[in-house]
């Protein structure tokens, strides 16, 4: 009865989650484009610390799309197991 | 009214089911605007926009865990303090009906409750998990009073 509400439901989900994944994607990009940005500059003129927080910017950015991309799914995977049947 | 009943719990599980479906994608979602958060406020130093969406990923999951897992056991504890039978007759038909029909709205408003909080956090609004709760304790509340009210009503119209 209510399969057909649930695939569109589904679908605009699924075009929402592609939407946010490459937007995550583009962010991380700019993000890591900045970063190496502001290394660049920083080994340029000899500024240490900057260049070293750029660096450590860089990681926690990947670090930060790799536990998007693969601790989320897992999540989900997760709550699929622990989907209930109806409790009545 | 065994038909009847039979009907209209099969349409309450069939939205149960497709309610938990749904409930499963936008907790996805939820999550991966959360993370979309933490990334784009690490780039632009913003500390506090960074903790403010761990803190709701976390709110996320705990949500998801007690949508799934709490909320079942909770009406399954109720539901069996709902007496179904109160007499014999009609009556007693009565009784099994509602107490069905009460257990499995119950249940519904319940996830209800837990799937607008996910839709806000999903588009990334506040996860308003505190408003989850207090819905769910008006299930409950209402399914204290109907587990009082249905003896009650045998008493007063009726028993064998």
């Amino acid at each position: 009865m209510f399969d057909p509400i649930m695939e569109q439901i589904l679908a605009i989900a699924r075009d929402a989650w592609a939407f946010m994944a490459g937007l995550l994607v583009v962010v991380a990009l700019l993000g890591g484009l900045y970063y190496v940005l502001q290394g660049t500059a920083g080994a340029a003129f000899g500024a240490s610390r900057m260049t070293s927080m750029a660096i450590i910017g860089v990681v926690g950015l990947v670090i930060i799309v790799l536990f998007a991309f693969l601790f989320l799914p897992q999540i989900g995977e997760l709550l699929k197991n622990f989907q209930p049947k109806a409790p009545f | 009214m065994s038909e009847a009943s039979s009907i209209l719990l099969t349409f309450l599980r069939e939205a149960w089911i497709a309610l938990a479906g749904a409930f499963l994608a936008f907790t996805l979602l939820a999550g991966i605007a959360q993370m979309l958060r933490v990334s784009s406020a690490s780039v632009l130093g913003a500390n506090l926009w960074v903790w403010e969406a761990v803190s709701a990923l976390l709110s996320i999951v705990v949500l998801g865990l007690f949508a799934f897992l709490g909320i079942p056991q909770v009406v399954r504890a109720l539901q069996s303090s709902l007496p179904g039978t109160g007499g014999c007759g009609p009556i007693s038909e009565l009784g099994t009906l509602a107490s069905g029909l009460i257990g499995g709205l119950a249940a519904l408003r319940m996830l209800k409750a837990a799937f607008a909080s996910m839709l806000s956090a999903s588009i990334g609004g506040p996860s308003t998990f505190a408003n989850a709760l207090i819905e769910c304790g008006e299930a409950l509340f209402g399914m204290i009073l109907a587990s009082a009210a249905i003896p009650l009503a045998a008493f007063f119209l009726g028993t064998c």
